[in-house]
């Protein structure tokens, strides 16, 4: 899978990129408005990541060229932009999701593993781990066979974890993706417990293997 | 300080009293005047005629017999004149006597002449005198003639003052007006009236650039903050990456991990502090203008149940009677000010405690339990919360005024019952 990470800023490209590789990503890079143009036009990638404010011209320009000449690459906006109207801009003028920055790397890995899901829908409506099995279409989970039944909440960490495999996320990290804008207005995530515990139960009693780990019991880490 | 006056007024009384004080003064002015003419004409004539008798009858060389019948017909008859003989000559006298007339039967003044006459070697005596107005008479009439004119000068002072200076003085009151309209917040200078006179044309121009001062640091100010925000996204972002990354390092141990942890924690409050710094000066450079109507009870329901996990991490009670409800407002900020109340409630609730949401007749109340009553005036105010143990960005309250200001709204705080209550009238 590659990917384009299209941000001049050399510290955070640099994160992102150590992060993705490691996922088993290809990343290249563009820090410039011209050199991001250079290699939309001339690669094609499973998902762009595209800062908006880049030394040289709009990020914009480049995701509106991209529609214009029709490409299916997966863009993903990240931008210090947080206002309604650029998001809402944004997603009119064709990216597929739109992340305001400062976020944590495992939001972005499991919103890149989404878009490029859902961009090649018709060979991976399923995604299997071990003896697990997510349909996406149906949103149904089956171990060994055997239904479980998840919470809306379950299942978007379990698929977060899946997106992040054998990394360790941070308790604010899946505290964010749970709850959305009003988690960065809490210091306690303790509720983050709750749902894991819950999930880890479920997959357990159906026959799951102990994946789901807890590091220091600040963190979490599924292993595939 | 004292009764305010209006300028109009300020100009108009000075010279009213002194045209009341002028036109009083010249009463007794005109009477001495018109006195003293009265007399001396009266004297001059009166002389004349003593003149004429004197010459004309001594021409006439008549016997004395004849000029004592003639005196006696001039006595009798003619008035205003009366004769006797005078055994030694006495100087003139001139005076003025009011008496009852015979003639006249009234009450009248007289201006009289008493002169010695020598006709055929006999001295005379004579008396002219004539009749005049009464000396109360005129004042009266004096008097009334300028009352008359006081009158007729205050009512056109007023008019004139009423019509010129008000025409004259337009121009201030309509910059007055404009000035008046004028909001920082708008961002926008209100348009002073042209005016060809002098004075106003500067003032104008004054006030104009004042504005226009007022607003460019208001502007700066408020770009100040928005860019310094947005400055601070990205490294905020870069912390939170090496974090991220820091994390995945087999080495980590866990008091390590814990320190992390504390952190991120700490990242968060800054960009949450960031984000709201950002929201403030979204809201007040008016870029939620856009008005829909918004069903409040759908909204509070959808809010509250994104509390959902919160209320039971932190085992608080929430409960809610909601009663169909809609506004004409911009969305985005609706839900941003719904937020920030149910993040307030549940941020400084004790566990166990209540939260209540109540909306019914255009009036929303959230309230929590608390221990004691807040400062009122300190509470909507920006980093002025009342304790520094709870995380929050001491934004929350700032803002949810700042929205209701913009949205006409009025939000109160009340401490009763054990609880504090956040009431939003519409």
């Amino acid at each position: 899978m590659k990917i384009l990470i299209i941000e001049d800023e050399p510290g955070l490209a640099e994160s992102i990129g150590a992060y993705l590789t490691a996922q088993d990503y290809l990343c290249e890079y563009a820090g410039t408005w011209a050199q991001a143009r250079e290699k939309v036009e001339m690669y094609r990638y499973d998902c762009i990541l595209l800062d908006l404010m880049l030394p040289g011209g709009d990020g914009m320009d480049i995701l509106e060229t991209l529609k214009k000449q029709g490409q299916q690459d997966g863009v993903i906006i990240i931008s210090a932009k947080g206002d309604y109207e650029s998001k809402i801009r944004g997603l009119h003028t064709g990216a597929d999701d739109y992340l305001v920055k400062p976020f944590h790397l495992p939001e972005l890995a499991a919103r890149i593993y989404s878009v490029i899901r859902r961009r090649s829908f018709a060979n991976h409506n399923q995604v299997v781990q071990h003896e697990l099995k997510v349909d996406l279409l149906s949103k149904t989970v089956t171990v060994h066979g055997t239904p479980v039944v998840l919470t809306k909440k379950e299942l978007d960490l379990l698929l977060f974890f899946i997106g992040n495999k054998n990394r360790v996320i941070a308790k604010s990290a899946l505290a964010e993706h749970l709850s959305g804008d009003i988690a960065d207005m809490f210091d306690n995530h303790d509720f983050v417990y709750a749902h894991v515990k819950n999930l880890k139960k479920k997959l357990s009693e159906a026959g799951y293997g102990n994946y789901l780990k807890t590091i220091y019991g600040t963190g979490y880490k599924w292993e595939g | 300080m004292g009764r305010m006056k209006k300028l109009l007024d300020q100009s108009l009384r000075p010279l009213v009293i002194y045209a009341f004080m002028v036109l009083v003064i010249s009463i007794p002015v005109y009477f001495v005047i018109i006195d003293w003419i009265w007399e001396n004409e009266l004297d001059k004539h009166h002389y004349a005629i003593r003149e004429k008798l004197e010459k004309r009858l001594t021409h006439l060389s008549m016997p004395d017999t004849a000029v004592d019948n003639m005196i006696a017909v001039l006595d009798n008859v003619q008035p205003g004149f009366s004769f006797s003989e005078a055994p030694a000559p006495r100087p003139d006298s001139l005076y003025t006597i009011i008496r009852f007339d015979d003639f006249m039967q009234e009450r009248e003044q007289f201006r009289c002449l008493t002169t010695d006459i020598r006709l055929n070697n006999k001295l005379y005596r004579v008396l002219i005198e004539t009749n005049m107005e009464e000396i109360d008479e005129t004042i009266l009439a004096i008097a009334a003639v300028t009352i008359f004119f006081i009158m007729l000068l205050l009512a056109g002072f007023i008019y004139l003052n009423q019509k010129t200076a008000l025409r004259i003085w337009q121009p201030f009151y309509d910059t007055l007006s404009g000035l008046r309209g004028f909001r920082l917040e708008t961002g926008k200078a209100v348009p002073l009236p042209a005016s060809d006179v002098t004075e106003f044309a500067d003032l104008n121009a004054s006030l104009d650039s004042l504005m226009q001062g007022s607003l460019a640091s208001y502007r700066q100010q408020k770009e100040f903050t928005e860019n310094a925000s947005h400055e601070l996204q990205t490294p905020l972002a870069i912390v939170k990456s090496r974090l991220d990354m820091l994390l995945q390092s087999q080495s980590l141990d866990g008091g390590q991990m814990r320190i992390v942890e504390q952190v991120y924690q700490a990242i968060n409050r800054v960009s949450r502090i960031n984000k709201n710094l950002l929201l403030l000066a979204r809201i007040e450079h008016a870029q939620f203008e856009e008005k829909e109507r918004i069903a409040l009870d759908e909204t509070i329901a959808g809010i509250a149940a994104q509390f959902t996990d919160r209320f039971e991490n932190n085992a608080l009670h929430y409960t809610e009677s909601i009663e169909p409800f809609a506004v004409e407002a911009n969305a985005v900020l609706t839900e941003i000010l719904l937020t920030n109340l149910l993040v307030n409630a549940v941020r400084y609730t004790p566990a166990g405690g209540d939260i209540r949401v109540r909306l019914g007749a255009g009036v929303l109340t959230v309230s929590n339990t608390g221990s004691a009553a807040l400062l009122a005036e300190n509470l909507f105010r920006r980093f002025a919360q009342a304790s520094g143990e709870h995380a929050g960005s001491g934004l929350g309250l700032a803002i949810a005024r700042e929205i209701c200001e913009r949205s006409g709204w009025h939000i109160g705080y009340d401490f009763h019952g054990g609880m504090h209550h956040f009431i939003i009238r519409f």
